[in-house]
């Protein structure tokens, strides 16, 4: 049936769809209606409103852990304080999927203004060497989807894996027929608590025994990890590439920003990532061939351009659009101007 | 099943220091649950950082390690997810109500069903002796050379303010009356603290002036009196179990 759903709404009924039974969050604009929604569901889910996001990401753990598909949800300060639980679950290996409904910072920054200032924070927040898999929708619709792959992305590589939202998309109402957005569920890989002798910790461990003082055997351990990662990654490259052969410039976009530019398709090719991490090197390499310019187009200072530029071997421009504001017609003119 | 068999035997020797009272509270807890026969497969422990952090590795049953001062609501979480197991949580006075402060604060007033057990030595001992929140009033520690200038905290206090609660006092020298409260706890329907008066010889009893961790040990039973039937709460050095059955309102 055809309803008019908000992103935040979508990411909430996605999350049910995939199985999630267990809930923990701290309210917080604009990330806050995914916590109602399920707030409703309390009851048949554990639903937990948490003292704070640290509680949130640790009790999201502590649910995983004993056997339910968890979620939580937050915007950049809370992201923030969930980097230390993130970090302990890519340690651990602990299947989980954190929300980040970006809002303008730092800090408290522009608390009901859209950005994406997370992206870095997003792969790069907790300490130490990490590789996420992050997802980014730029729909209602896709908000759903993606959701639900972000599920079945986390059971797949036992890790917590992060769904990137703006605030513009969370709040953005569609017409969608969620019943004719099909994606596989994936099952629960995680044997549950409560049937072994196994010891979790967030120490550098072999079979559960801390081996604290072991470069060679750490060299080992990330390796393993990073290339179950990496595959895992192979299995979740969701993109969209608009080529236009008239064009002699490629606009990379994703979340909002991809929507707002989505009529210059007429003077540019256009590509969105939705996985932004790992990032899609090929793909974007393979679009960027024939084009003589690369701007990425972005709600933040260049956060993206630089992880793109890493992948390609000539300059990437960017635009960045901050303060919590983008329109059309202001991009048409800086890339005039560019 | 027998206390023997809640321990990881393959990973012993512990990392706890000679004359150290962690593996006493650690033993009589393995004692606690033969008797109170809790099968290995349908319980959890959690343990946050810290030397007492490093408990929940040695049990023989699945257990989770994590950052410093999360324990509790990972167990919150564990028990949330999965009603039939029974959780503990097995740390240090200053991952728990310090760093983790907050999470002790709110599991305590949401009556999570988890029974915690808090190793006090009035000390952060895993870092080398600084002052915890629990150092008593004028102690010298590494963080506070001119004597720390606050009174500890009042974790009984902070327990018994919620309507419903269960908070023991006991020590790591009265054995007997431990393994009473651990075992009371075990059976208690919802959230439990057992505060384990305990103390550190290497990094806070030698500036002390203590010479061994058997002078205080004999400090501990100086110190601490029984109190079988507190009358209200319990005074500083009283050992005891207060409980209310009430209903949160
Ligand atoms: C976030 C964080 N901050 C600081 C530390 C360093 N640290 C490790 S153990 C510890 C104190 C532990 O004290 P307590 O909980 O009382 O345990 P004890 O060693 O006394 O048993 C600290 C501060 C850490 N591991 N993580
Ligand atoms: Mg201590």
């Amino acid at each position: 049936m055809k309803r008019l759903i908000m992103g935040n709404e979508a990411v909430a009924m996605g999350a049910l769809k995939a199985g999630m039974t267990f809930f923990a969050a701290y309210p917080i604009t604009p990330a806050s209606e995914i916590m109602h929604i399920l707030a409703e569901k309390e009851g048949e889910i554990v639903f937990l409103h948490a003292e704070d996001e640290i509680a949130s990401i640790h009790l999201v753990i502590g649910g995983s852990l004993a056997g339910r598909k968890a979620m939580t949800s937050t915007s950049g300060p809370g992201m923030s304080l969930k980097q230390e639980g993130i970090g302990l679950a890519h340690m651990m290996e602990v299947p989980l999927v954190v929300v980040d409904v970006q809002r303008v910072g730092p800090s408290t920054g522009m608390p009901t203004l859209p950005s994406q200032g997370d992206i870095i924070q997003s792969i790069h927040g907790s300490h130490g060497d990490y590789n996420p898999i992050v997802l980014y929708p730029s729909s209602v619709e896709e908000c759903y989807r993606y959701t639900i792959e972000a599920f079945n992305a986390a059971e797949e590589s036992r890790s917590p894996v992060v769904l990137l939202l703006d605030g513009f998309l969370a709040h953005l109402s569609e017409t969608v027929d969620l019943d004719r957005v099909s994606v596989e569920i994936k099952p629960r890989t995680l044997a549950p608590l409560g049937h072994g002798k196994r010891h979790f910790t967030g120490l550098l461990a072999k079979d559960g025994v801390p081996l604290t003082k072991d470069s060679l055997y750490y060299r080992e351990w990330y390796g393993r990890v990073k290339t179950k990662m990496l595959e895992t990654a192979m299995n979740y490259r969701f993109y969209e590439y608009l080529k236009n052969d008239q064009a002699d410039t490629l606009l990379i976009a994703y979340g909002i920003v991809f929507r707002v530019i989505l009529p210059l398709k007429k003077e540019f090719s256009l590509f969105k990532p939705v996985s932004l991490f790992p990032v899609l090197e090929k793909e974007i390499q393979a679009a960027a061939s024939g084009h003589k310019r690369i701007v990425v187009i972005e709600m933040n200072d260049g956060q993206y351009r630089g992880e793109i530029q890493k992948v390609l071997p000539r300059e990437v421009l960017g635009i960045s659009v901050l303060g919590g504001t983008i329109s059309l017609k202001e991009i048409r003119e800086r890339l005039h101007d560019l | 099943m027998i206390y023997k068999d809640y321990v990881k035997w393959d990973r012993m020797p512990t990392n706890w220091c000679p004359g150290c009272s962690i593996g006493t509270v650690f033993r009589h807890l393995t004692l606690a649950l033969e008797k109170a026969a809790v099968p290995r497969e349908q319980m959890v422990v959690v343990s946050g950082i810290g030397c007492s952090g490093r408990a929940a590795g040695y049990f023989n049953v699945d257990s989770v390690h994590v950052t410093h001062g999360r324990a509790i609501p990972v167990a919150e979480g564990i028990k949330r997810s999965n009603e039939k197991l029974k959780v503990i949580v097995f740390s240090g006075d200053g991952d728990l109500v310090g760093i983790g402060g907050n999470h002790f604060l709110h599991s305590a007033r949401r009556d999570s069903d988890i029974k915690v057990i808090c190793i006090n030595n009035g000390i952060y001992g895993m870092t080398g002796g600084q002052m915890a929140p629990t150092t008593p009033f004028g102690e010298k520690t590494l963080t506070s050379p001119f004597g720390t200038s606050y009174a500890p905290l009042n974790i009984q206090g902070i327990v018994t303010s919620n309507a419903r609660y269960w908070y023991a006092r006991t020590s790591s020298y009265h054995v007997n009356h431990l393994l009473k409260c651990l075992g009371e706890a075990l059976e208690w329907p919802g959230f439990a603290f057992i505060e384990v008066m305990s103390f550190c010889i290497e990094n806070f009893g030698r500036r002390q002036g203590f010479k061994n961790g058997f002078d205080m040990l004999f400090k501990l039973k100086q110190d601490y009196k029984l109190n079988p039937k507190p009358d209200g709460l319990l005074k500083n050095h009283e050992l005891g179990v207060v409980k209310n059955v009430g209903q949160a309102s």
